[in-house]
């Protein structure tokens, strides 16, 4: 008999959790995750169209909310995880040694952060810069990814001297390795609840919502801290 | 509409165009000219992009080129700042990009050149350049014409290379083609609907051109 598999659309901030999620959902459950990443706004976009996922786990509770409204949900969105936002840089870049002020630094010719309009992580960092008052200052800087793991790949090969991303992707191996990041202060953008739901067109809705039992479940919750995230609120 | 979008994609072509129309011509003129080894291995290389996904040629852009290499630190010295994110950037990308649109219709055009007139026209005293200048380019010049057009239409039509390195930059990266991909993904299906529908009707009509002058001259010459 050939595995039981879900089909689901994750946030683009996920694609270094995942791996791990997955991992350890299969090992639990036996049943086996294929995960599709891209901006939030992306993959509400494919779904309305007709993408056959069985879950969507999304960076913010806005676009779970869009598919529930027009009704292509089984159920409500449930909050799975809390996003974090840090200013991230190459070890190489003149925004070292990183803080606020490395936004503003001449030096610092491009700052990256994803479209505040595709990708919650990028509507996180245009509150920031204007709850900073420096949003008109660095607007020329700004160069914008559709989703923030290409973001955070334009700070990552050196082209931005600086980036906006997540946490969940400045603390993977490969960006630690690479450089270095500061954290944002909560106060300075609205909290990324990240929000999750099944979809109305799943076959297998029963398994989509154990999914999402388990996500949400304390243990799971206890170790999202480990990857980037923190426990839904 | 997007206007910022639409004159940067208009310049974007126009100069892709123009650029390659120069570098294009000794390329398939040379090429033309050899049987050799040499010749068929730089026809491969110059369809390559025909074949490869824009991805390839994004990924070479904002890496190899960018500050992470010692030939991309040696690149953005030479210029003051990284490809990725200018419009030269876009200018460069899009002439790697659309490089086969320009040389193969040319090199069709140059080979279709009767090789007795050439023949004929060297062993009377000309030299190559003027056997190139007064036969073989008179005789292609409608290949300048497809070349052109194709290049300029496929370079509008361009989308991931512009989406790896462009950073989507209004008037200076955000093109006609990211522009659409914008406002889908903001669900404003009016304004990618209006966009859209002006591409595929500038498009249609510069092929429609080309294709209608190609037949009028098969009539005529018949």
């Amino acid at each position: 008999m050939t595995p039981k598999v879900l089909h689901i659309a994750a946030a683009a901030d996920l694609q270094p959790v995942m791996p791990t999620l997955t991992e350890a959902y299969e090992r639990e459950s036996g049943i086996k995750l294929i995960v599709s990443f891209g901006s939030s706004a992306t993959l509400t976009q494919q779904i309305t169209n007709g993408d056959p996922q069985d879950v969507f786990l999304s960076a913010d509770m806005a676009h779970p909310q869009m598919l529930a409204d027009a009704k292509l949900t089984d159920g409500t969105p449930v909050s799975y995880a809390t996003g974090k936002l840090v200013l991230w840089a190459r070890n190489d870049s003149p925004a070292q040694p990183l803080s606020i002020a490395s936004l503003t630094n001449a030096r610092v010719m491009r700052i990256a952060v994803a479209n505040d309009a595709h990708a919650p992580y990028g509507l996180a960092a245009t509150q920031v810069l204007t709850s900073l008052g420096i949003l008109a200052k660095v607007k020329a800087k700004l160069v914008v990814g559709e989703n923030i793991a290409q973001t955070s790949q334009l700070a990552e090969s050196g082209n931005a001297q600086a980036g906006l991303i997540s946490l969940t992707l400045a603390n993977s191996a490969h960006f630690r390795s690479l450089g270095s990041f500061i954290p944002i202060p909560d106060t300075a953008y609205n909290p990324l609840h990240q929000g999750a739901v099944v979809l109305r067109s799943s076959s297998q809705k029963q398994l989509a919502h154990d999914f999402l039992r388990w996500l949400t479940s304390e243990p799971v919750q206890n170790g999202l801290h480990n990857l980037g995230l923190e426990p839904a609120k | 509409m997007d206007f910022a979008a639409l004159g940067l994609t208009l310049r974007l072509a126009m100069l892709t165009t123009l650029c390659l129309l120069v570098l294009a011509t000794p390329l398939a003129a040379f090429i033309a000219r050899r049987d050799a080894l040499v010749a068929r291995l730089l026809q491969a290389t110059v369809a390559l992009p025909l074949v490869l996904p824009p991805t390839v040629l994004g990924f070479y852009l904002l890496v190899t080129l960018g500050p992470a290499t010692l030939f991309g630190r040696a690149l953005i010295h030479l210029l003051g700042h990284p490809l990725a994110f200018t419009f030269t950037g876009l200018v460069v990308g899009s002439i790697v990009f659309s490089l086969p649109f320009a040389v193969l219709p040319l090199l069709l055009g140059f080979q279709s050149v009767d090789p007795v007139l050439t023949g004929t026209a060297a062993v009377l005293g000309a030299s190559p350049l003027t056997v190139f200048h007064r036969i073989t380019l008179p005789l292609a010049r409608t290949s300048f014409l497809t070349a052109a057009v194709l290049t300029f239409a496929h370079t509008v039509g361009e989308f991931g290379v512009v989406l790896m390195i462009g950073g989507d930059i209004p008037g200076i990266t955000r093109t006609l083609s990211i522009s659409i991909f914008d406002q889908v993904q903001e669900l404003n299906y009016a304004a990618a609907n209006r966009t859209s529908l002006l591409l595929i009707a500038g498009s249609f009509l510069a092929l429609l051109a080309l294709y209608a002058r190609r037949s009028s001259r098969r009539n005529s010459d018949a």
